[in-house]
């Protein structure tokens, strides 16, 4: 470079490089604390009438998918994908769309509050500095009675409470929320250790698979990284050239989700069985010597009575031998364990059927087949959340730390979690919106928006490479907001300048990995593209079959006056997305509900009940009851009702706030092998009201079952 | 109804056969066009003001049953029905975009262009709902699309904004427009890529390409109101 480059030539120079996307580094390499500022004080980089892009990672969920923030004038408009990140190539699901409404929302925390009744909306406002001391004399205290309990979605939080737990000799952090519990992620994690010897989540190479069999896995809509699985849906369907088979679709769910509308064949199975499903499928595939497979799953098979079977899924024999013929003539065949097949008293068996079926096939780590991801996984399984119940109920903790998770929304109610919380004697979160949890906590420290701090998230799910998704401030802080780990920094003296600090640190050997000559051209790197990701992905090298069981217990089958309920999460993820009004206004792909939570009955169950749409029916189970209003569906079970899980909410703000109903306080706290909530082993009854509300609904009401 | 020319005729293809449904499309539209929500009430009167829909169809009965998806917009006629009605010439052809344009402050609402479309694809300003948007959430209105008020009719413009800035970009670098270099807030959210757009005249544009597609049909074809949409069917026992 010559001597003399002028500032001119210089940001010239420096445009060409990111003139083909626009996307800026938050700050240079050097100027971290440089802030971006509203337009009354327009910074020198800003041109009036220009936008500016900046890369972050949506925390919206936990899969770490790119974004890049559209800002205009220190504000930021409009979410759009990262199109170079190996998650999500430039797209973005209606979640990460409405990022924007979460940030700008007017009933945000707008600074650190004290509460002097829990439960009572009013607060009073501290100061930082007072806040920091009241952190750091809870740190200080008996470190065996604090407790953490953190979200999934931000992953530099949990690292840091992690090693702040392990330095002070404090019970490591419990780590849980919504989408991991009716995913039964921990469940998924254990079997994939069981079989491939690490405990980590699986990828399933959609795309280039040619026959799919979902067993209860909605991955267009929730399941691990469902922008990277729909993604990847496109191309499975999509005739490639020169030859490349347009994929077939078969999904096996009580409920038909958006992944089974999508699929060429739906089949309606008893909620449970499809451990059973799978072994009989193994079974047919062995009796008709199209596959070999391992002599240990052949005498599996042997005592699998396929009839039995059919009759107990609901699915007839015939199907069943017609699926294995599909499976056999296939070249990538490929087998999901969803949450609906995790979700059970049997849950880990039949995640080990459904990983025994892709190792018999061969479809380890071959294209179509299954990957593990890159990296641990840290979620903890409803278990871990159980024991801190029983730490919150003996009086254990004093202090009680929570961060990105809103137990009292998310657990099932059965679960105790509130009377619990009573005994703590002193809550605090770091909410940034009045949620549930929040507003029963003592002292609320609010935690910058996602969109207003530093940040990194590890790809879960969506891609088998290496992959640390960044996040930056995309705008100035709104409020008096400040990070949480700054928070912890300056409360417990942990040898960290500050968040960022820690953060770097922390990628230390991301940065090794990355071959960059220096920490701050890494740094520049990683904010300016989103992250940073390699282009080989790893594959198990051997598989191991020894704890496949060679029975699945069949489950229990709903009664006479009794149904299966399937509770799934929507749009709405973890609940937290009912504060967007245009997530709300968004309306459900399948029944077409906004605003409402409502409770899918198959037409013919409801005839037989004298429910009609619009009624408001109670569900009843051993843990507790709700009112909901019916939507008569016709692609669900007659013995099955399914509860959108999302709504009900009774802080969140004003958009959130009584609205619909929250099915967490009918499921049954019952648990799997693994520790997991057995989700879909719930039995409700269901009892007609005699009211009416009219749901709102995009489709027309004036035609569906002779009603108007 | 203004003749059209032959090059620049934007145009929109959708395979059902990729599409699933998954309404993305529906808030990237909303959050890019400043699309007010209208809460509850309104929205359950058909009030909502979605620029697009995915209508969801069902097929048999349980338990061979199976939705079809079709995301619906305004289908940008080349002899649009909503265009000679209208009084004050508030809803007119661009012969530049060659697209139906609505003129904001022309609308004096009417109604008749609405009533005339024969997709359903108009939304009306019953109320003044962007007037709603509590501070500080208009912050994020974006500052290339007029915020509408009570009164006016508004529907999808193949987010004629970035068509716009597409076409100004390349005039500004001495260029041709580049094939998929202009995408429409809900081409770009599509996570399974399903909405393709371009230019309809470039016999080489991908969108052409898949318009020719022996899986194509237009929406109400026998109307003769000549979409610039196309859709695909889909395949096998789904979609179709």
């Amino acid at each position: 470079m010559s001597e003399k480059l002028t500032r001119r030539n210089f940001l010239k120079l420096t445009g060409l490089g990111i003139a083909a996307t626009a996307v800026l580094t938050g700050c240079g390499p050097a100027s971290r604390y440089v802030l971006r500022r509203p337009y009354t004080e327009m910074p020198e980089y800003s041109q009036i009438g220009k936008s500016t892009y900046y890369a972050t990672a949506c925390r919206e969920c936990p899969a770490g998918c790119g974004m890049i923030m559209r800002t205009f004038e220190g504000r930021a408009i409009k979410a759009e994908g990262n199109p170079a990140h190996p998650v999500n190539r430039g797209k973005l699901c209606p979640r990460g769309l409405t990022a924007v409404q979460g940030l700008y929302n007017p009933d945000r925390y707008k600074t650190p509050v004290r509460r002097s009744r829990r439960g009572d909306a009013r607060t009073e406002a501290l100061s930082w500095d007072e806040a920091i001391e009241i952190v750091r004399s809870a740190l200080n205290g008996d470190p065996q009675r604090v407790a953490f309990y953190l979200g999934l979605n931000a992953d530099h939080v949990f690292d840091f409470v992690e090693e702040l737990t392990r330095t002070k000799g404090m019970p490591a952090p419990v780590r849980f929320g919504a989408l991991g519990m009716f995913e039964a992620r921990a469940t998924l994690v254990e079997a994939a250790r069981q079989v491939f010897g690490k405990a980590t989540l699986p990828f399933f190479d959609l795309a280039d698979a040619d026959l799919v069999l979902s067993f209860g896995a909605n991955f267009l809509e929730t399941w691990l990284s469902p922008v990277a699985y729909s993604r990847a849906f496109g191309d499975f369907r999509r005739r490639g050239e020169p030859l490349k088979k347009r994929g077939y679709l078969v999904a096996f769910e009580p409920r038909l989700s958006l992944t089974a509308g999508s699929a060429d064949e739906w089949y309606p199975l008893t909620p449970g069985t499809e451990g059973a499903v799978a072994m009989a499928l193994g079974k047919l595939l062995v009796e008709s010597g199209a596959v070999r497979m391992p002599e240990m799953l052949e005498n599996n098979y042997r005592g699998v009575n396929v009839e039995a079977v059919a009759q107990a899924a609901g699915i007839p024999q015939e199907k069943l031998e017609h699926l294995a013929q599909l499976i056999a003539r296939a070249e990538r065949p490929l087998f999901l364990p969803g949450g609906g097949a995790l979700g059970h008293a049997s849950g880990l068996e039949n995640a080990l059927q459904i990983f025994a079926l892709n190792v018999a096939l061969g479809r380890v780590g071959q294209p179509g087949g299954v990957f593990l991801i890159a990296g641990e996984e840290k979620a903890d399984s409803l278990e871990s959340v159980q024991t801190l119940i029983q730490r919150m109920q003996a009086g254990e903790v004093d202090t009680l730390f929570i961060h990105g998770a809103n137990p009292l929304f998310e657990l099932p109610k059965s679960l105790g979690f509130e009377q619990a919380l009573s005994k703590v004697r002193q809550v605090i979160s770091f909410a940034t919106f009045p949620d549930e949890t929040s507003l029963f906590a003592d002292y609320v420290f609010p935690d910058h928006s996602p969109l207003e701090g530093f940040g990194y998230v590890r790809v879960l799910a969506g891609t088998p490479r290496f992959a640390i998704s960044a996040a930056q401030p995309v705008v100035v802080p709104l409020y008096d907001t400040r990070a949480t780990v700054d928070v912890l920094i300056a409360a417990s003296g942990l040898p960290y300048t500050d968040e960022v600090d820690f953060i770097q640190q922390k990628l230390q050997p991301v940065f090794q990995r990355s071959g960059a000559p220096e920490l701050a051209t890494f740094w520049a790197r990683f904010l300016q593209q989103g992250g940073y990701w390699e282009d080989v992905g790893e594959s198990p090298d051997s598989a191991d079959l020894s704890t496949v069981p060679a029975k699945v217990l069949l489950p229990e089958r709903a009664g006479e006056k009794t149904f299966h309920l399937v509770v799934y999460p929507t749009q709405m993820g973890d609940g937290s997305g009912a504060n967007r009004p245009w997530l709300q206004e968004t309306p459900d792909p399948m029944t077409t509900v906004m605003w409402n939570t409502w409770v899918e009955i198959n037409p013919k169950t409801a005839e037989e009940l004298g429910i009609h749409n619009d009624d408001i029916v109670r569900l009843v189970s051993s843990a507790g009851q709700i009112e909901a209003v019916a939507y008569l569906y016709p692609a669900i079970r007659p013995d099955t009702v399914a509860v959108p899980f999302g709504q009900g909410h009774t802080a969140l703000g004003r958009f959130a706030e009584g609205r619909g109903v929250n099915p967490a306080e009918v499921i049954q706290s019952l648990t799997n092998t693994v520790g997991d909530l057995a989700v879909g082993d719930t039995k409700v009854r269901l009892e007609p009201t005699g009211k009416r509300r009219p749901l709102s609904r995009l489709e027309s009401k004036s035609g569906v079952y002779g009603e108007h | 109804m203004a003749e059209e020319k032959q090059t620049g005729r934007w145009g929109m293809v959708i395979d059902l056969d990729v599409c699933t449904g998954c309404n993305a499309c529906v808030t990237a539209c909303a959050m890019e066009n400043n699309i007010p929500w209208t809460g509850e009430e309104d929205a359950g009167y058909g009030r909502g003001m979605h620029w697009i829909r995915v209508q969801r169809y069902w097929e048999g009965e349980y338990p061979d049953i199976s939705p079809h998806y079709q995301p619906v917009m305004c289908q940008q006629c080349g002899r649009a029905p909503c265009e000679p009605v209208c009084p004050v010439f508030a809803t007119v052809h661009s012969e530049e975009q060659q697209i139906n344009l609505q003129v904001y402050n022309r609308c004096i609402g009417t109604r008749y262009c609405a009533n005339n479309c024969p997709y359903i694809a108009r939304s009306f300003n019953w109320f003044d709902y962007s007037q709603q948007i509590p501070t500080p959430m208009n912050y994020y209105l974006n500052p290339n699309v007029t915020v509408r008020r009570r009164g006016v009719m508004e529907k999808c413009t193949f987010c004629v904004q970035r068509i716009y800035e597409g076409q100004e970009r390349a005039k500004a670098e001495g260029r041709a427009v580049r094939d998929g270099e202009i995408v429409p807030a809900c081409a770009q959210a599509c996570p399974t890529d399903a909405i393709i757009f371009g230019d309809l005249s470039d016999p080489d544009s991908r969108v052409s390409k898949a318009a020719r597609n022996q899986r194509r049909y237009t929406l109400l074809e026998e109307l003769g109101t000549e979409p610039k949409v196309t859709y695909l069917k889909g395949e096998g026992t789904y979609g179709g």
